[in-house]
C-alpha cells in the first residue's frame, strides 16, 4: 500500500512538475541561456561506507557550448585538503551533462567537498559535506576521571538550596485552549531562575500530562509557548543570565560563554546546568504533570543543555537534542570560529589563562562527556555543514550515548538548524515513547 | 499526532460497514493506555439479488429480499502501550420475505472479544499491529443469526497516515484468517484497505473510502440460501463504501456510511448503511 501510494504520490507530482516546467519553458523565454548546477550525492544523505561518490549535472540552456573543467577539492573539517579530481567537459547547448565523480575512500570522519565549475559563459562552487562510516566515530579524549564527582558536588549543593516554587497564573495571556503561568524557582547559588508553563485546558481537571521542558538556546529569552496540543504541558525555562533570568548575572552576549571560565566550581554553566536540574524538581513538584514523562529538548545551548540534563537526572525520559554545542571541546578549537573566537578573546585579556586551561574546565562541560551517561531514548539532529557543531563533534556525541534507543538524524545540506522534518520526526517519536496515541 | 486519536474512531466506524455478516473490528493504530472508546451503531443492509455458485448474478425467487439490521456495541481499551482489549456484541434481526414465505431471525449474535497487539512501527509513521480475536455465539440452533460456533480470528494490521495536497491523510490496511471450530468450519479469509483524508485542518470533518471482502470456505456446500445468509459458509464478496465523519468534540464523533456489494459468489448483492456514534469518555 504505501509503495502504491508513493508510485501514486510520483507520478501525481512528476506530472505536475512537468506541467509547471513546460509552463514556465513556454512562459519565460528569459530562462533561456541559463546555466544551473546540481550535486548528487550517491547516498542521499550524503553518508558512506567507504568513499564518497557524487553525481555533478550540469544544465546548460544557453545556445552556445560551453567547454571547461569541473573539478573537486576535499578538505578536512579543518580545511586540510585531502584529495583533488577535475574533468574537462564540453556541454553541447540546451543539453545536459552528468558526471561522476568517486572520491577515495578516507578514514572515517566528516569531510568538505568543494564542486567547482568553470566553464566558458559560468563559474560556481558548490560547498557540502560527507561523512564516511561516522558510527565509528570516537572522541580521542577521555573524559575527566571526577567527573561524576564534580557533578554529585554540584547537585548537592542544589539540593540544599530551598526551591522556593512559585507559579503565577497569567489569565491575559492564556489561549484559547492553553492556560499559561510564570514560573520561579530558586537555583544554584540561591539564584533567582524564571520561565513559563503551559497547560492544556481540558474538561478533566484531574488529568495529568506529559512535560516537554523547552532549554534555551545561547542567549535566547524564551517566552511561553502554546500550540494546539492537548496532551503535553509545555515548560520554557530562562536560565541564569539568560531572558527574565538576569538578575545576579547579565553578560553582553559574547561574554555569557566564558563567564568564570577560569574555574570549573564557578563557571556559568555549572550553574546554568543546575537550573535545568532545578526545573525538573519544579516538574516533580506539581500534581497536574506525569513525573515519569518528561521530555527535555533544546537546539544549539539547548541541546547541549538537554544532554546535560538527561545525563544528570535519571528522572528525564525522553532526551531531544538538535546541533549540541560543546561536543568533544577538544576537538573544536580550529574547527570552529565560535565559540573559541570569543573565549579566545577573554584568555587575551586574562593574565594566566590559557586555551589549555579553558578547555581543562571545559572537560567537566563536554557534550560528549554528558553523553555517556545519557540512558535514556535519545534523538539527535544535526546538519553536515553546521559551522558551530560540526558532524564529527556531534557523531562522537552520539555514539557515546550507551542508551538502547538512539537516532541521529543527519541533515546534509544544513548548517547550525534541523529543518521540519526532524520535528515531525520529533513529535511522532514523544507520542509512541509517552504511548499518546 | 491529534489526528491519530480521531481516525482510530474513524476505522472504527468504517469497519461497521466491512462485514454485514459477522461484524469485525479493528484498528491499524495504538491505543493509549487507559483510554476506553465506545462505539453505538445501527447497520442495515438490503438485498434482493444475489450472486450464484458461478459468480452469476439472479434475483431472488418469489419477489425475496433479505433484509438486515444490526445493532452493535463495540469497546476499546487501552491496556498498556502495547496491549488492547477490544470486544463487540452485535443484536441482529435478519428478515428473509417473498411471496411465499417470511421468516424473521433476532437476538445477539456472536460476541467477539480480541488482544490487540502492537508489533511494530516504520518511523512512527507506520504501523503493524496483531490481534487473536475470540468468537463465542450467544445462541445455539440459530441459522439466521449465525454459524452458532466458537471461532478465532487472527489479524494483521497495517497503517499510516500522511500528506495529500496538503490535507492530512491515512491508510488502513487488514489481513485477517478466522476459523470456526467445527468440522464443516468454515475458514474465512478477511481483508479491508481504508483510504481516508480530513476536510479541515482540525481533523473535525473526514471522508473515507474502503474496500473489503471475505473469501469462505467450509468441506460443507448446501449452495446459497436467501433465508440464511448468516450462516452461509461457502460464499465469497467484494465491497466498497464511502464514509463521512465528523467530530462534535472531541468526546463524541458521528459517522455515517454507504456501501455496494460489487462482486460476489454464493452471496446476496446487497447495499448497506450504517450511523455510529463514538464516544470517548475520558478524553
Amino acid at each position: 500500500m504505501t509503495g502504491t501510494l508513493k508510485g501514486f504520490f510520483t507520478i501525481l507530482c512528476s506530472c505536475l512538475l512537468m506541467v509547471g516546467y513546460t509552463a514556465s519553458a513556454q512562459k519565460s523565454p528569459a530562462d533561456e541561456g541559463e546555466i544551473s548546477t546540481e550535486l548528487i550525492p550517491a547516498n542521499k544523505n550524503a553518508i558512506f561506507a567507504d568513499g564518497a561518490k557524487y553525481t555533478f549535472e550540469v544544465k546548460n540552456g544557453s545556445n552556445s557550448v560551453q567547454t571547461g573543467k569541473i573539478s573537486y577539492l576535499v578538505t578536512a573539517e579543518n580545511g586540510k585538503k585531502l584529495n583533488r579530481d577535475s574533468v574537462h567537459v564540453t556541454i553541447a547547448k540546451n543539453s545536459t551533462g552528468k558526471y561522476t565523480f568517486e572520491i577515495p575512500a578516507n578514514k572515517p570522519g566528516f569531510y568538505k567537498v568543494h564542486f567547482m565549475i568553470n566553464v566558458s559563459d559560468y563559474d560556481d562552487t558548490t560547498h557540502k559535506a560527507f561523512g564516511i562510516k561516522p558510527e565509528l566515530l570516537q572522541s580521542s579524549h577521555a573524559r575527566p576521571t571526577d567527573f561524576n564527582e564534580f557533578w554529585q558536588k554540584a547537585k548537592d549543593e542544589l539540593a540544599k538550596v530551598d526551591p522556593d516554587f512559585k507559579v503565577t497564573p497569567l489569565p491575559e495571556q492564556a489561549t484559547k485552549n492553553r492556560y499559561v503561568y510564570a514560573i520561579q524557582m530558586k537555583s544554584l547559588d540561591n539564584m533567582t531562575i524564571r520561565g513559563w508553563m503551559t497547560i492544556p485546558k481540558l474538561v478533566d481537571k484531574h488529568r495529568k500530562f506529559a512535560v516537554l521542558l523547552a532549554l534555551p538556546g545561547y542567549q535566547a529569552n524564551l517566552g511561553p509557548m502554546v500550540g494546539g496540543d492537548n496532551d503535553i504541558a509545555i515548560i520554557t525555562l530562562n536560565v541564569r543570565g539568560q531572558g527574565n533570568s538576569k538578575d545576579q548575572i547579565s553578560t553582553l552576549r559574547n561574554e555569557f560563554i566564558f563567564y568564570h571560565i577560569e574555574d570549573k566550581n564557578k563557571y556559568v554553566m555549572r550553574g546554568v546546568i543546575m537550573d535545568c536540574l532545578r526545573c525538573v524538581d519544579f516538574i516533580y513538584s506539581r500534581p497536574e504533570l506525569k513525573h515519569d514523562q518528561i521530555l527535555v529538548s533544546g537546539g544549539s545551548m539547548g541541546g547541549f543543555l538537554a544532554m546535560a540534563t538527561a545525563a544528570l537526572d535519571k528522572r528525564v525520559a525522553l532526551c531531544s537534542s538538535q546541533n549540541p554545542i560543546l561536543c568533544d571541546v577538544r576537538n573544536l578549537p580550529g574547527e570552529v570560529d565560535w565559540p573559541f573566537i570569543d573565549i579566545n578573546k577573554y584568555i587575551a585579556t586574562q593574565p594566566g589563562l590559557t586555551l589549555n586551561k579553558v578547555l581543562n574546565t571545559l572537560d567537566y562541560f563536554d557534550t560528549k562527556n554528558f553523553a555517556a551517561d545519557v540512558t535514556c531514548p535519545t534523538l539527535m539532529g544535526i546538519g553536515l555543514l553546521d559551522p558551530i557543531a560540526p558532524p564529527n563533534n556531534e557523531y562522537a556525541a552520539f555514539n557515546s550515548i550507551p542508551a538502547k534507543s538512539k537516532r541521529l538524524m543527519a541533515y546534509k545540506d544544513l548548517a547550525h538548524e534541523v529543518n521540519i522534518d526532524f520535528k515531525i520526526f520529533e513529535g511522532r517519536w514523544i507520542r509512541d515513547n509517552f504511548a499518546l496515541f | 499526532m491529534k489526528f491519530t486519536t480521531r481516525l482510530k474512531c474513524w476505522f472504527i466506524a468504517a469497519f461497521f460497514l466491512i462485514v454485514w455478516q459477522n461484524n469485525s473490528y479493528a484498528g491499524g493504530f495504538p491505543v493509549r493506555t487507559g483510554s476506553l472508546m465506545l462505539s453505538v451503531s445501527g447497520n442495515y443492509f438490503f438485498a434482493n439479488k444475489g450472486w450464484d455458485s458461478l459468480s452469476r448474478k439472479y434475483t431472488f425467487p418469489n419477489n425475496g429480499k433479505y433484509t438486515s439490521y444490526s445493532y452493535s456495541l463495540y469497546a476499546e481499551y487501552g491496556l498498556s502501550k502495547r496491549f488492547t482489549l477490544v470486544a463487540l456484541l452485535p443484536y441482529v434481526i435478519n428478515k428473509y420475505q417473498d411471496n411465499n414465505f417470511s421468516s424473521t431471525g433476532q437476538g445477539p449474535a456472536d460476541l467477539e472479544v480480541g488482544l490487540r497487539y502492537y508489533l511494530a512501527n516504520i518511523n512512527y509513521k507506520y504501523y503493524f499491529m496483531l490481534q487473536g480475536t475470540a468468537i463465542v455465539p450467544t445462541y445455539s440452533n440459530n441459522p439466521a443469526l449465525g454459524y452458532g460456533k466458537p471461532g478465532a480470528e487472527l489479524k494483521l494490521s497495517f497503517a499510516g497516515s500522511g500528506h495529500l495536497f496538503g490535507a492530512t491523510s491515512y491508510f488502513n490496511i487488514e489481513n485477517a484468517v478466522r476459523q470456526y471450530f467445527d468440522d464443516l468450519g468454515p475458514f474465512q479469509y478477511r481483508y479491508s484497505v481504508t483510504y481516508g483524508i480530513s476536510l479541515d485542518k482540525d481533523y473535525k470533518n473526514q471522508v473515507s473510502v474502503t474496500a473489503g471482502g471475505i473469501y469462505s470456505t467450509s468441506k460443507f456446500n448446501n449452495g446459497f440460501n436467501p433465508q440464511f445468509i448468516a450462516s452461509n459458509k461457502n460464499f465469497a464478496f467484494n465491497q466498497v463504501s464511502l464514509s463521512y465523519g465528523h467530530a462534535f468534540t472531541r468526546q463524541l464523533s458521528l459517522f455515517l456510511s454507504a456501501g455496494k456489494f460489487i462482486t460476489g459468489c454464493n452471496t446476496g448483492d446487497g447495499s448497506n448503511a450504517s450511523v455510529s456514534l463514538i464516544i470517548r469518555p475520558f478524553q
